[in-house]
């Protein structure tokens, strides 16, 4: 069994390279030109995302490059602890000649997926006039890059860089003095600086200190200089600290580039012509999973298979219960459609929530994505059987539900899990953007299965005991297991059927089988029989991966925070009150 | 106290081979735990001594608190002046305040002895207690060898066990502060440190001993005691009570389209 713990390649993020065509006159260091790392987490959907609602193209030969109006933008594959605001470098901004259709198109695409996320002004607008300057508005890409649109028709295009520093003025002078370019104001308002036709834009940070960029979604800015030796020795002169100049072991040309901090926790690279970035790294082609060496279940020291320890479904996330057409022959997603297919369930979600929630604290991003192509696997096609009578109905009645979404008159027009009251079974079981720890601890004849998400715990004897009475239903059934060799196989009925899983119902009798593949592997495989709603069984599966390492389950007090709950039913009265009118 | 349950002790590694039979033992010689226990009294009403009261009349005698005797050492809580002005409060509100009624997780020791059974598993490196009462549950951490701090505050807080002769030690910390201990209103806060002591008295039966400190809420430490009884039902087993639709109508009632009169 080979098993790939950690695998740091997929850590995930983009940078952007920015550069300016005009050479900057008067620095003493020659820097003639700059970028601007950004970092998103998927170096394709960014590419993309930049391409569609910005003035940007593709650079041929730099997949993960694209160069808007002049400026280059180079996507880097590396984590990120958090989007641009609070950092020094709070924004980059774009022009538009037409700034209210511009505004109107990314209104227009909304926020989920890879979508546009909109700052509103305090009157709930997305644009307003400086007067003075001019109309902007602000947006932030999916990575949390904060984008500011500007309606300056003396430059359009890519715009400017706005710095935040907690002493504007010294930070001024200080890129001045280290790479060139002549203090100014723009549109005589503006305190920046000039570089060719960019506005390297300085404002005071809020409150104190702005953060540090490194690893944030703008990571650092950086200035090209037409040769790195000389311009680093002049810098040293000027008592700046360079790290380098090297030559990055996976650069894409001989060309140089060093580091150095810049005021307000800045980081800047300075790069020599010719620079082309670094090849990002490869995906893993080695299937964690498959493998013929043999693996032995190890047994508690009473002599059942021992299955205890932490477990996270975040590998699977992202896998789609069912085979889509176009993937009816593919019998797996290479690492890239896999990293590429968890970034999109990831931002599947409302945008912004993913990035302020994910588990980067908990390694999500280090376990591969799972490469399978669908949960379901038998029947053998990969999709859900066909429904009943009743099933259609139950089905047809769910889609209206979902189109012809009403207010909320109460808690219970929300689901079970807006409610906090369970995820339902399997639902509890399937894994998610955050808290998807599985926690197994075993007792001789019991195995109690815990889910962090929302801290749901059941307690499944493997002696064979009567299943309850049929008067005594249960939100999660009844639960009564065995060994089958080194396999748990739960059986799971008395559903009150009030938490349904893709339309099952009380009836629904679910089977689940537990089975290490390997020491760090745990299989689950789960049976749906709910013969008033599909015409046969079907079976799903996939695995946790073991992080007893590091990984602790918290307590999912789901119920206890539940202000979604105050604030969806008060917002929905509200909505009313607005609907009927003052007179109402 | 100690010198009383030291000479318990004394009876149940003497005594216990001839009676009708011994606490179970695990595959590594420490009791067994393991299996579903319950308190039966009236801490969960009360942990001081308290008189038959009345509840909400609409309730009749359903609602009404049943006489007991207090569990706490001494009958005294060495509550800070403010404390007690705050524990008056608790129980002028209880109704609409205690954390129970909204069915919010119970905390440690309240968990202990509200009116639910729960089953221990006795793992390998943890110790899991899976609670009746709102889905609560705790894993007491046996493989940690200094206690770890909290990554996070939370209801239940973090456990760390080990044993002491054939009593199991669990050190808990690392609590949010809004847990109560019973339904009178007696509560702790966010420094509150329980030491609980799980210790045989018999084939089917614990003592259980809660140590509570708190300095920003109590001037001493102090003690509640009380036995937990195995269930003995052929068919016991800790069934789901998933409380929060029963608290919806308390806590979102006035925010529904038809606010309830």
């Amino acid at each position: 069994m080979k098993y790939k713990l950690i695998n740091p390649l997929v850590l995930v993020a983009a940078a952007l390279l920015v550069t300016i065509p005009t050479i900057v006159s008067g620095a003493e260091s020659g820097a003639q030109t700059h970028h601007v790392h950004l970092a998103a987490s998927n170096a394709s959907e960014a590419v993309k995302w930049y391409l569609r609602h910005l003035p940007c193209k593709p650079i041929a030969e730099q997949p993960d490059a694209i160069d808007c109006g002049g400026f280059e933008i180079e996507f880097v594959v590396r984590a990120t602890l958090g989007g641009s605001p609070g950092t020094g470098v709070d924004h980059i901004g774009f022009s538009f000649a037409d700034l209210d259709t511009k505004m109107a198109e990314l209104e227009a695409v909304g926020v989920r997926g890879s979508g546009v996320r909109l700052q509103r002004f305090e009157d709930g607008s997305t644009l307003r006039e400086v007067p003075g300057l001019f109309k902007h508005g602000f947006v932030f890409d999916p990575w949390g890059t904060r984008i500011e649109l500007v309606e300056d028709p003396e430059i359009l295009g890519f715009h400017h860089i706005h710095l935040h520093s907690a002493d504007p003025d010294a930070a001024l002078k200080w890129y001045s003095e280290v790479f060139g370019g002549k203090p100014a104001k723009l549109k005589g308002q503006q305190d920046g600086l000039l570089l060719g036709r960019v506005w390297l834009l300085v404002s005071r940070h809020p409150q104190g200190r702005p953060a540090p960029t490194d690893e944030r979604s703008i990571d650092h800015v950086g200035f090209v200089v037409a040769d790195l030796e000389a311009a680093s020795v002049l810098m040293t002169a000027r008592g700046v600290e360079l790290q380098g100049p090297t030559v990055p072991e996976n650069g894409r040309s001989s060309a140089k580039r060093a580091f150095l901090s810049g005021p307000d926790g800045v980081k800047i690279a300075v790069v020599e012509t010719g620079w082309a970035g670094i090849v990002t790294a490869k995906l893993p082609t080695e299937d964690s999973s498959a493998s013929n060496e043999p693996f032995t279940t190890p047994r508690t020291p009473w002599g059942e298979p021992d299955l205890q320890g932490i477990w996270t479904g975040n590998a699977a996330h992202g896998i789609p219960l069912e085979r889509t057409a176009e993937a009816s022959e593919t019998t797996a997603l290479t690492p890239e459609e896999a990293a590429a297919r968890r970034e999109r369930g990831t931002l599947g979600s409302i945008w912004g929530y993913e990035r302020e929630w994910r588990d980067t604290t908990l390694d999500y991003a280090k376990l591969a994505p799972s490469r399978q192509v669908a949960m379901i696997i038998d029947p053998a096609d990969g999709r859900l059987p066909a429904l009943t009578e009743k099933g259609e109905a139950r089905a047809a009645a769910a889609r209206d539900a979902r189109a012809y979404r009403r207010l909320a008159a109460g808690p219970e027009d929300l689901s079970t899990y807006v409610r906090c009251i369970t995820r339902g079974l399997p639902g509890l079981m399937m894994p998610g953007i955050y808290n998807n720890g599985l926690q197994i601890i075993q007792s001789p004849g019991y195995v109690a299965v815990q889910k962090e998400m929302i801290h749901e715990t059941r307690i499944i004897p493997t002696a064979a005991s009567p299943h309850l009475g049929s008067n005594l239903k249960q939100w999660l059934g009844n639960s009564r297991g065995r060994w089958e060799g080194d396999t748990l196989v739960v059986e799971v009925s008395g559903f009150n059927g009030r938490a349904s899983y893709q339309g099952s119902d009380e009836n629904l009798k679910l089977t689940e089988r537990y089975r290490l593949v390997g020491p760090h592997t745990l299989e689950y495989r789960f049976t749906i029989d709910d013969p008033t709603i599909w015409t046969s069984p079907w079976t799903g599966m996939f695995q946790f991966e073991k992080d007893d390492a590091q990984y602790e389950l918290v307590e999912y007090a789901c119920h206890e925070g539940n202000y979604g709950m105050t604030n969806i039913l008060s917002g929905a009265r509200a909505k009313e009150k607005l609907m009927k009118g003052p007179a109402g | 106290m100690g010198i009383a349950i030291l000479w318990v002790i004394g009876i149940l590694s003497t005594g216990l081979a001839n009676a009708e039979g011994e606490f179970p033992r695990a595959y590594d010689d420490h009791p067994d735990l393991s299996g579903i226990w319950q308190a039966i009294g009236t801490a969960h009403w009360n942990i001081q001594d308290h008189q038959a009261s009345a509840g909400p009349p609409e309730l009749g005698a359903l609602g009404a608190t049943p006489p007991g005797r207090g569990v706490v050492e001494g009958d005294a809580i060495p509550y800070q002046p403010w404390a007690l002005d705050q524990k008056q409060k608790n129980f002028e509100n209880r109704l609409t305040e205690d954390p129970e009624t909204k069915c919010y997780l119970p905390g440690v020791p309240r968990a202990t002895y509200l009116p639910y059974p729960f089953q221990i598993l006795q793992g390998t490196r943890k110790i899991m207690i899976v609670y009746g009462f709102a889905e609560a549950n705790r894993t007491i951490h046996m493989d940690k060898e200094n206690p770890e701090p909290a990554p996070i505050d939370s209801w239940m807080g973090r456990s760390h066990g080990h044993w002491e002769g054939d009593t199991l030690v669990v050190d808990v910390a690392g609590f949010n502060g809004q847990a109560w201990f019973d339904r009178a209103g007696n509560f702790a806060s966010d420094t509150l440190r329980v030491i609980e002591r799980y210790t045989p008295i018999g084939p089917n039966a614990l003592n259980y001993e809660a140590t509570i400190e708190d300095p920003n809420v109590f001037t001493g430490s102090w003690k509640m005691t009380m036995p937990l009884y195995r269930r003995l039902e052929a068919d016991a087993q800790v069934l789901e009570f998933k409380c929060v639709e029963f608290s919806e109508e308390l806590l979102y009632g006035h925010l529904r389209k038809s606010p309830t009169p």
